[in-house]
């Protein structure tokens, strides 16, 4: 692979606008460490977290699905929300993921984002109920307004039901209702779904930060994504830092081998996430214990598998090892 | 091997006593030509192949050809329920002359996915004409492909040449351009619709443009910066036809928004009336038609396209 990148010959760069957190890059969301008898990890949460901020990770946010969010009980989430707060310590912002299966759980923890000094809110439309459209605005009103701070939506029409979605104009009704929406996690990876999105967003909103899966960015980039929230970076920071940078220089030939490394590893992390993602952190010297039921924990044939897999990759021997 | 680059993609005229007007497919076709088409595949969904008996769609493809005289390759779409009558329409289309052939996943049916496989092979076997196999929307009532069944095409088919992926899924494409090429590293990737930015950057080379019909300068703008790795400059231009794609394809009754009824009407607001589409399909209504009218007079990024024939 090069690792050179060179300056874009192709199109005059115009500096985009990425709002006023200037949410942009690989954002990390990283994973939550449990001890041996799966009780939550405090230390080696706060150590995952400062390794991605040290591995130029340009903002932390916690705790995605990849964190077992809903695994957490309400108390375990808020003394992670305090410990990453704590731990990035103002160097980049943090965004609290707030989705639970009960609205009251979720507006409890806007307010303990809020009253920790997080910087931003990430809520989800509500799981296993397949809301209409008009329960989603509801419940995105109720949230936000709950809060002073900033507020990104969660768009996962694959994973939380058809036809719950952010569609175009349910995006438009939120921005027109809520000052303090500033953008959407975007899961639905479609380019007709996301140009519908982007274009009317974008033009509501200038800044407004659509932010992809680092796994499949590449397609969307281009079209006014902001970039990705990722937990890739903690296997491979290098690969994901300089899949953006290729992108902002708009070698297209760089970012597609990166995109493509990028996706096998994800490839294998999506079987039994996150514990694949777990699994292959312990071949990079980053243990990070086993994953909650009902998901199962890595064994040790699957470790090994991984770790030969990343070998293939290259990602062995290019990223760093340890903490 | 052969490369579609621009395909464009026509629709099939009806009289008001349903029979195909001839007349006015052979203005279609030679608008696409007079417009940019680098090849022509027919009759794509657009085309309402559905409504087509199998004699009908025998006789479109040797029109067609007939009338296009080996200006640009012709692709002919065979798709059909069952694998022997897909086939023998396949063997048809390959004696009759066309370029290469493009094939749905079987139409109706939810085999498994080693019978869609195999549906595929056999189209594959047949004919000797490079094969695309065809990704339907992810609206479809049908069958999709998967990223696993397209490897086993490339392993099981050698005349295959690329999917064209009307599903518009990041990972679909992201999977089969990083893993076919492999395989197989000419394989190709074309979009299915008018989205070349997205397929472009992961490796797509082509479109078949279904918006061509309305908007073959808008649609040749897309592609050429696409083609040419432009994706920031392609960015407006892409948000253009999304927006004019989105309203055509959210016209009229269908669950699977397939916008056949918005694009006759569409057309006709250009002045190339082309009927109505076939029954079950319905027409838009007066206040419809009046809706899409003005809302296509509200797209100023159309006005330099061309009116009539």
């Amino acid at each position: 692979m090069s690792a050179v990148l060179k300056p874009s010959t192709a199109s005059p760069v115009t500096p985009r606008n990425y709002g006023k957190f200037n949410l942009h890059g690989v954002m990390q969301a990283p994973v939550t460490p449990l001890k041996e008898d799966f009780s939550f990890d405090g230390d080696g949460f706060a150590k995952m977290v400062d390794f991605h901020v040290r591995h130029k990770a340009p903002a932390i946010a916690w705790p995605h699905h990849k964190a077992e969010s809903l695994n957490l009980t309400i108390a375990e989430r808020k003394l992670g929300a305090e410990i990453a707060v704590k731990t990035v310590n103002k160097r980049v912002p943090v965004s609290i993921f707030v989705g639970t299966l009960s609205e009251e759980d979720s507006l409890d923890l806007a307010r303990h984002a809020q009253k920790i000094g997080a910087d931003m809110i990430l809520t989800i439309s509500p799981y296993c109920r397949r809301p209409s459209q008009e329960e989603m605005f509801d419940s995105i009103v109720r949230i936000a307004t709950h809060t002073d701070l900033p507020m990104l939506t969660y768009n996962s029409p694959w994973r939380n039901g058809e036809g719950v979605e952010f569609t175009a104009d349910l995006t438009a009704r939120l921005i027109e209702r809520l000052p303090n929406y500033i953008g959407m996690k975007d899961a639905s990876f479609h380019s007709e779904k996301f140009l519908e999105i982007s274009r009317v967003a974008l033009k509501m909103r200038p800044g407004f930060a659509i932010i992809q899966g680092v796994e499949h960015l590449l397609a969307a980039y281009p079209l006014g994504a902001c970039g990705s929230f990722s937990s890739s970076g903690a296997i491979a920071p290098n690969l994901c830092n300089r899949f953006f940078a290729s992108m902002e220089a708009g070698d297209w030939k760089t970012a597609r081998e990166c995109q493509f490394i990028i996706l096998q590893m994800y490839r294998m992390f999506k079987e039994q996430y996150p514990s694949s993602l777990k699994g292959a952190m312990i071949n990079m010297g980053r243990p990070v214990g086993p994953t909650r039921p009902p998901l199962p924990t890595a064994t040790k044939e699957r470790v090994e598998f991984l770790r030969a897999q990343l070998d293939k990759l290259g990602v062995l021997e290019t990223e760093p090892h340890g903490w | 091997m052969f490369r579609p680059g621009l395909v464009h993609t026509p629709i099939t005229p009806f009289k008001a006593d349903q029979s195909i007007d001839y007349g006015t497919y052979a203005k279609i076709l030679e608008f696409h030509l007079k417009h940019g088409a680098e090849a022509l595949a027919l009759p794509m969904p657009e085309g309402e192949d559905l409504s087509l008996t199998d004699v009908e769609q025998r006789a479109l493809l040797k029109f067609a050809i007939a009338q296009v005289k080996g200006r640009v390759p012709i692709i002919a779409h065979v798709s059909d329920a069952g694998t022997a009558i897909t086939v023998e329409r396949a063997i048809f289309a390959e004696k009759a002359g066309a370029t290469a052939i493009a094939s749905h996943p079987p139409y109706f049916w939810h085999p498994r996915p080693a019978m869609v496989v195999e549906h595929l092979v056999q189209v594959g076997k047949a004919i000797t004409l490079p094969l695309f196999v065809v990704n339907p929307p992810v609206e479809t009532a049908g069958t999709s492909l998967t990223t696993e069944m397209v490897l086993q095409l490339i392993e099981k088919v050698p005349n295959l040449a690329g999917v064209v992926d009307a599903s518009l899924d990041f990972v679909f494409m992201e999977e089969i351009m990083c893993l076919g090429q492999q395989i197989r590293p000419d394989f190709q990737l074309l979009s299915g619709g008018d989205f070349s930015v997205p397929s472009g950057t992961l490796g797509g080379s082509g479109v078949f443009s279904t918006l061509s019909s309305i908007a073959p300068k808008l649609a040749r703008r897309v592609f050429e910066l696409s083609r040419q790795e432009k994706y920031l400059e392609a960015r407006e231009p892409q948000e253009q036809i999304a927006e004019l794609h989105h309203l055509i394809r959210n016209a009229g009754e269908s669950g699977l928004k397939d916008g056949l009824a918005g694009m006759k009407t569409a057309m006709a607001a250009f002045g190339r009336p082309c009927g109505n589409p076939r029954p079950p399909v319905r027409a838009l209504g007066e206040i419809e038609r009046g809706k899409i009218s003005e809302a296509l007079a509200g797209m100023a990024f159309l006005k330099d396209e061309p009116r009539g024939w």
